[in-house]
């Protein structure tokens, strides 16, 4: 029998974070919704994917109208406890090649809220291996899951798509990345107790900086700043004697007033034997002198421009993500011949069993009749030469059937249902 | 057969400058498959050296043209040696167009390789020739790894950001490499130097003699000890020390190429 897939969920493009809130499954729950999901006739195979951006259940059906009608009946019904209005509005459907093809895209990425963003395989490999665990998992769904793994890995290797940072804090590790070698000998000073500069101060402690200094007009602050971070607080007077030992430097304090100008950098530069130093200036307001850039081994980068940098890098992805959806286009043509395969191999083994059952009938009846005499060494070379004429006979239609062909070729389906009309192998 | 082989590495050094170009500047995806090119024209390079050594009895460095195929040789090597080390793939895309030239050049000037002179049969020639290429081929790399320096530098400060800046190693990385190559190039210069006058000793009489090859060899020298002398004391480092390790390199290539011409040298590849 001819299974289908179809796919029935809501993304962050279809429905708002409640409605998507409301319908989420639980970690701990999906293996019984899953059993749950295996109560419905029409559905032969099905994985429930659940993120925070998209809730959709992947399905290998026989019936696909009915399956469709029933998965949205399991959705609404995952949400009864939440909310009341319809999820019809929200809930989109695709089926065969295009469910295929939007599978792929959600592996690849190109169907996130930040397309590129590289959590979503993990996901979708977690929620096919809890699926696979319930038992829920057959031939098709199996095959796609594991070929939408692969799509996912060539986008990765043959695009650029998720090499480029698109926040202004990775953006601004990037660039530090260029400058040094390595993290874990560097020191960090934050100047001021702005949102971002903390942000960015995490991110490098993230990436594996050896100290982090903070410092704020308010000394209070800086200690609440340099405990929430794990830092080490230093008094606002003292920060330009410390300075030379800072190798990043982040400005946020929010204020209009230069902090450190480029005489400053010189000199500090100078104490450091010109070892490099990068300053962020991650405010909104200016804390560092523009000038400083002007210095060799001094490199300055205020929000615009890291800002600059990363709506570049979006736009890079979204140019990446054009040869990603070609990848996606070739994928889910290679994925319809194995599908249209799968549907010749009955109408093979019907084909055989068809030749087989004369050949064995007409033997019989010549073997009871005027050649009942034969030894059985005879008896035995006649079974085996007309079984090698049969197979002769069948070699050129099977070989042909075997051959892989896209699934929507006419000719290929008008070959399969002369074969099925004239053997008479429909319903066999 | 030597000068088959050596025509067979040309096209190898072509085959790897046009992977090296592809991969690094136009595709921009990590491959081995232009070092591994590389690798082969390599060994074939030595394979081509060897035989003629064989051949000759005498290694193959007294013409013009086999001074150039040597040091090709050894900047190759040296190439390969800080590929495995520090996977420096964009240096290749800079250092195999050069070795291609140099091996095509090779060519151009090529003719039988003359006769040994007598008076230079002693153990010293062979010393003497491999130091100096060797640090010329070393200082020959530091000026690429300047290069790449200065133009990670440059993207920076401009706030430049695309997929090869990235993918270039970090200022600090090239900025001790170039070091490191200093430290390395300036004690086989040296030596390079020692055993020059040595040998000037044996063929024209005296240590030193005013050649004008051991005088841009020396104004070489001082430029390259004073540059190694400011980045051990005085932190000169990055922009600074970069374009001063290439500047260094145009003085030796300077009078490599054209200085001969105007200031006639009994040294080099014209042993008359």
């Amino acid at each position: 029998m001819q299974k289908e897939i179809v796919i029935v969920g809501l993304n962050h493009r279809s429905a708002p974070i409640e409605v998507r809130e409301s319908v989420a499954f639980e970690n701990g729950y999906v293996r019984d919704a899953l059993v749950r999901l295996r109560g419905y006739p029409a559905v032969q195979e099905s994985v429930i994917l659940s993120t925070c951006n998209r809730v959709e259940v992947v399905a290998a059906v026989s019936d696909a109208e009915t399956a469709c009608h029933d998965m949205k009946i399991f959705l609404d019904e995952q949400r009864a406890g939440h909310g009341a209005s319809s999820l019809e509005d929200h809930l989109y459907t695709y089926r065969g090649a295009d469910a295929v093809r939007h599978l792929f895209r959600v592996a690849a990425s190109l169907d996130s809220m930040v397309v590129g963003e590289p959590q979503i395989l993990g996901q979708l490999k977690e929620f096919y291996d809890a699926a696979r665990q319930a038992g829920t998992v057959g031939t098709v769904l199996h095959r796609l899951f594991h070929r939408s793994f692969f799509v996912a890995k060539r986008v990765r290797t043959e695009t650029g798509i998720a090499s480029r940072a698109v926040s202004v804090s990775s953006v601004a590790v990037d660039l530090a990345k260029r400058i040094f070698d390595s993290f874990d000998d560097k020191n960090v000073m934050l100047i001021g107790a702005g949102k971002m500069g903390d942000l960015m101060a995490r991110q490098l402690q993230r990436s594996g900086v050896k100290s982090l200094m903070v410092t704020n007009r308010t000394f209070e602050r800086a200690v609440a700043v340099a405990e929430r971070i794990h830092g080490s607080p230093i008094l606002f007077e003292d920060f330009p004697r410390y300075l030379k030992m800072a190798d990043l430097v982040i400005g946020c304090t929010g204020s209009p007033e230069i902090l450190v100008d480029a005489p400053a950098v010189e000199k500090v530069l100078r104490e450091r034997k010109q070892q490099p130093m990068f300053f962020i200036d991650i405010g909104d307001r200016r804390n560092f002198d523009s000038a400083i850039n002007e210095i060799d081994n001094a490199y300055l980068y205020n929000i615009d421009d890291l800002k600059e940098v990363a709506e570049e890098n979006l736009q890079e992805r979204s140019n990446e993500a054009q040869k990603a959806e070609e990848i996606v286009v070739q994928e889910v043509e290679s994925f319809g011949r194995w599908i249209g395969s799968l549907e010749r191999v009955p109408t093979i083994a019907a084909l055989r069993a068809h030749f087989d059952g004369i050949r064995r009938r007409e033997l019989a009846r010549s073997l009871s009749g005027n050649l009942k005499d034969l030894s059985s060494e005879q008896r035995q070379a006649l079974d085996d030469m007309t079984a090698a004429m049969i197979n002769k006979m069948l070699h050129g239609p099977i070989s042909h059937l075997k051959k892989d062909a896209p699934e929507e070729d006419e000719e290929e389906m008008r070959f399969i249902a002369a074969l099925k009309k004239l053997f008479d192998l429909e319903g066999k | 057969m030597d000068i088959i082989l050596l025509k067979a590495t040309a096209v190898l050094y072509l085959l790897a400058t046009a992977s090296f170009v592809f991969y690094v500047l136009v595709h921009n995806t990590a491959s081995r498959l232009p070092t591994l090119v590389l690798l082969a024209g390599f060994l074939l390079h030595t394979s081509a050296l060897s035989v003629h050594f064989l051949q000759e009895g005498y290694p193959a460095v007294t013409q013009f043209h086999e001074a150039l195929t040597f040091k090709s040789w050894l900047i190759v090597a040296l190439y390969l040696v800080i590929q495995i080390k520090y996977r420096l793939t964009v240096l290749g895309a800079i250092v195999t167009p050069v070795v291609f030239l140099m091996t095509l050049a090779a060519f151009a000037f090529g003719a039988a390789s003359g006769e040994l002179p007598p008076g230079l049969k002693t153990y010293w020639l062979p010393v003497h020739f491999t130091l100096a290429f060797l640090g010329n081929a070393v200082f020959a790399l530091a000026f690429a790894v300047s290069l790449i320096y200065l133009l990670q530098e440059r993207g920076l400060k401009h706030k430049k950001m695309t997929a090869l800046l990235k993918r270039i190693p970090s200022l600090e990385a090239l900025d001790r490499l170039n070091y490191q190559l200093l430290v390395w190039g300036f004690p086989l210069m040296t030596l390079g130097i020692l055993t020059g006058s040595l040998l000037a000793r044996i063929y024209w009489g005296d240590y030193w003699t005013w050649d004008p090859r051991q005088i841009s060899s020396g104004i070489a020298w001082l430029f390259y000890g004073a540059l190694l002398h400011g980045r051990i004391t005085a932190g000169l480092r990055g922009k600074k020390a970069a374009v001063l390790t290439m500047f260094g390199f145009c003085v030796v290539l300077g009078y490599f190429l054209w200085g001969e011409t105007l200031f006639p040298s009994r040294h080099g590849g014209r042993f008359e």
